[in-house]
C-alpha cells in the first residue's frame, strides 16, 4: 500500500477514535451530533432542535478538552519514544530515561507535600514546577554525561539518566513517608490523569507539540544515520554533539510539557514507534508524523476504555496503557519473528 | 609515474583523554594507492582512521586533495573521505535503498523536505550495483546475511562519492568468497579518478594481498612507510614479535 494511502486511513481512525472519546460516555453523543456541536462553537451555524443545551456544555466544556489532551499526550509521548529509541540506537529507550519523568515527579511532590498556591499560576502551578524541575533534571543528566564524556555517548547518558531518575525517585518516596496525607496523592499524580480537562492545558500542549514534532522532522535524515552508530554518522557528515544536545534538549521540553499537565504515563512512547515502524518502515520522515497520530489515537482510546470499564471509577490511564499495550507488544513481536 | 597526493598527514598526534596513543605520525597516499595499516593490537591503527574520519580530535595537518581538513564543517569533509567501520548495524528495519541512500547525507542541503536530485538517484543506483546489492534493495537490512549487509555498507560508503575510504577490518565476519568480492570491489573503484584507500587489516596476507603500498604502525610511531614490495621482513618481525615469514609458511604449507 503506498503511503499516502496508509496516512490516510490512519488519520481517519484517528479522527473516529476522536468521534468515539467525546460520544462515549454516561451520557452517549451521536457522532452527528457531535460536528453539530462543534460546527456551532466554531461557525456559529445554528444548533439543530433536537440537541439539548447540556450536550453542547458537556461536549465542549468537559468531553472535548480531554479527548484532545489525551490525543496531543499521546502524540508527544510516542513521537518523542521514537526520537530517543533512534538517538540512543535502542528499541527499549524511553523519553523518561533522560529522568524527565522523575524530575517532573519530583516537582510535583514537592508541590503537593509543601501545599503552595499562587494566586498568579492558579491551577497551572504544579504543570509549571513540573516542567522545570523536568527540564532542570534533563539537563543535569546531559551537563554530566558530557562531563564525564565529551561525546556524551549513550551509555554514558542511559547510565547517568538512571542515576539521576533513582535519586529523585528516592526523595519522592521519602517526601511520601514523611507527610503519609499526602501520600495517596503523589502516588495518583504518578500514575497519569486526564481528570484535569482544562481548555488551558490543550491550548499549552498544542503549539509545544506542533513546533516540537515539525523540528524533528527537521533533522529526520540525520535521526536515520545516527540509528546505524554514532561513529559511523560522524564519519558522514553528521555533527554529531549538536544534533544530539538540540534534539535531547526538544525532547526533554515537549515531555516535560505533556507531563506536566497529565503525570507518567507509561508504555505508549515505547511501543506506539515499533508499531509505526511495522507499518510505515524507519524512516523518520515517516515515522515521526506516523508517531504523532498512532500515538494520539491510542492514547484516546486507552483513555475511553479508562472512563468507561468500570463506572463510576476511573482506572488510572498508566494502568490501562500498560494492561493494552504489553500483550500487544508480545503479539507484534511474535507475529514479526514468525515472519523471518 | 607521477601521480597526486590525494592524502598528506603531517605530524599527526591524538588519543583519548590524557593518553596519546598516536604521536606525530606523517605519511601520504597517492591516487590510485591502497595503504595497509600493519600492526598488533593496540598500536592505534584503528584510532588513526577515527582521527582521520572526523570521530576524535586531533593535532597536526591532514589534507585532502589539497585542502586542510582541521576545522572543515562535517559535512564538507565527509564528502571528502568515507569511513567503513568495523561493527555498523541497526535495530531498525531500513531497506537496503534507503540505507544506501544515507551516504548521500553529505551532499543534501539543509531544508525541511530535502529533495532526491537526479545526483543522488545516480549515485545510488551505481553504488548499488557496483557492489552487486541492487536485487536486494528493497529487502529489510534487519535480514540480510552478514556478507550481504557488509556489501550493502560498502555501497552506502560509494554513494557518499568520497575521494578517500577508510576502512577497519572490511573483512571481519565474512567468508572467503565474500572477503575477495569486497576487496574486488574496491580495487575497482580505487582505480577510478583520484582515489585512494587506507586500510587497517589484521590478516597480514589479506592486507599485502590488496594493497600497494604499507605503513607499520609501532606504539603510535610509524616505523616504516613504502611499497608493499620493498617491505623488509625484519621490520615486520620486530612489529609482530615473531618471525612472520617462517610462521606465513607453516599456516599455507597445505596450498603450495
Amino acid at each position: 500500500m503506498k503511503t499516502g494511502v496508509k496516512m490516510g486511513l490512519l488519520s481517519l481512525t484517528a479522527f473516529l477514535a476522536l468521534l468515539a472519546g467525546i460520544g462515549v460516555g454516561s451520557v452517549q453523543v451521536p457522532p452527528g451530533d457531535i460536528l453539530s456541536i462543534v460546527m456551532e462553537r466554531m461557525f456559529a451555524i445554528p444548533l439543530p432542535d433536537h440537541i439539548p443545551a447540556s450536550y453542547s456544555a458537556m461536549v465542549l466544556d468537559m468531553r472535548l478538552p480531554r479527548v484532545l489532551l489525551a490525543f496531543l499526550t499521546g502524540a508527544a509521548l510516542a513521537v518523542c519514544g521514537g526520537v530517543m529509541q533512534s538517538l540512543l540506537q535502542n528499541p527499549l529507550a524511553s523519553p523518561f530515561g533522560l529522568g524527565v519523568s522523575a524530575g517532573a515527579g519530583l516537582g510535583a511532590a514537592f508541590v503537593i507535600v509543601l501545599g503552595v498556591t499562587s494566586a498568579g499560576l492558579g491551577i497551572f502551578l504544579m504543570p509549571a514546577v513540573s516542567l522545570i524541575f523536568a527540564l532542570g533534571t534533563v539537563f543535569l543528566v546531559l551537563f554530566l554525561s558530557a562531563k564525564l564524556d565529551r561525546g556524551m555517548s549513550n551509555v554514558t547518558v542511559i547510565l547517568v539518566g538512571m542515576v539521576i531518575s533513582l535519586f529523585c525517585n528516592a526523595v519522592i518516596s521519602l517526601l511520601a513517608t514523611s507527610s503519609p496525607a499526602h501520600a495517596q496523592r503523589i502516588q495518583l499524580w504518578q500514575l497519569g490523569s486526564f481528570s484535569m480537562r482544562e481548555w488551558s492545558a490543550v491550548w499549552a500542549l498544542l503549539p509545544v507539540t506542533i513546533l516540537i514534532s515539525l523540528y524533528f522532522l527537521r533533522y529526520a535524515e540525520e535521526l536515520d544515520v545516527m540509528t546505524f552508530g554514532e561513529e559511523q554518522a560522524q564519519a558522514m557528515g553528521v555533527d554529531l554533539r549538536k544534533v544530539k544536545g538540540r534534539l535531547m534538549t526538544a525532547v526533554a521540553v515537549l515531555v516535560g510539557t505533556a507531563v506536566a499537565f497529565v503525570g507518567i504515563i507509561g508504555f505508549v512512547d515505547l511501543i506506539v514507534p515499533h508499531m509505526a515502524r511495522r507499518f510505515f518502515g524507519a524512516a523518520h520522515r515517516r515515522l515521526i508524523p506516523a508517531c504523532a497520530l498512532l500515538g494520539g489515537t491510542f492514547l484516546v482510546l486507552c483513555d475511553l476504555a479508562a472512563r468507561t470499564l468500570t463506572p463510576p471509577h476511573e482506572i488510572p490511564i498508566g494502568s490501562i496503557t500498560a494492561l493494552l499495550g504489553a500483550p500487544f507488544f508480545l503479539y507484534l513481536f511474535f507475529a514479526g519473528r514468525r515472519g523471518r | 609515474m607521477n601521480r597526486t597526493t590525494i592524502l598528506t598527514v603531517e605530524h599527526l598526534s591524538c588519543g583519548y583523554g590524557k593518553i596519546q596513543v598516536i604521536q606525530d605520525l606523517s605519511f601520504q597516499v597517492k591516487a590510485g594507492e591502497r595503504l595497509c595499516v600493519l600492526g598488533p593490537n593496540g598500536c592505534g591503527k584503528t584510532t588513526l582512521l577515527r582521527a582521520l574520519a572526523g570521530v576524535i580530535p586531533w593535532q597536526g595537518s591532514v589534507e585532502a586533495d589539497g585542502l586542510a581538513l582541521g576545522g572543515m564543517p562535517p559535512k564538507q569533509r565527509a564528502k571528502k573521505i568515507a569511513l567503513m567501520s568495523q561493527f555498523s548495524q541497526t535495530a531498525f528495519d531500513y531497506t537496503v535503498y534507503e540505507t544506501v541512500r544515507m551516504g548521500r547525507y553529505a551532499h543534501r542541503s539543509k531544508s525541511l523536505f530535502p529533495g532526491e536530485t537526479e545526483a543522488d538517484r545516480d549515485a545510488v543506483e551505481e553504488a548499488l550495483r557496483r557492489t552487486g546489492v541492487w536485487e536486494l534493495r528493497d529487502r529489510p537490512v534487519t535480514r540480510l546475511s552478514g556478507g550481504q549487509l557488509q556489501r550493502v555498507f560498502l555501497a552506502r560508503t560509494f554513494a557518499q562519492e568520497p575521494q578517500i575510504i577508510l576502512l577497519d577490518e572490511p573483512a571481519n565476519h565474512l567468508d572467503l568468497r565474500c572477503q575477495a568480492e569486497l576487496l574486488e570491489s574496491l580495487r575497482e573503484w580505487t582505480t577510478d579518478r583520484n582515489r585512494c584507500v587506507v586500510g587497517v587489516f589484521h590478516d597480514i596476507s589479506l592486507a599485502l594481498a590488496f594493497a600497494d603500498t604499507a605503513l607499520l604502525l609501532e606504539e603510535g610511531k610509524a616505523l616504516a612507510c613504502g611499497p608493499v614490495e620493498e617491505l623488509d621482513e625484519k621490520l615486520l618481525d620486530r612489529l609482530y614479535g615473531m618471525e612472520v615469514r617462517q610462521y606465513m609458511k607453516r599456516m599455507h604449507e597445505r596450498w603450495i
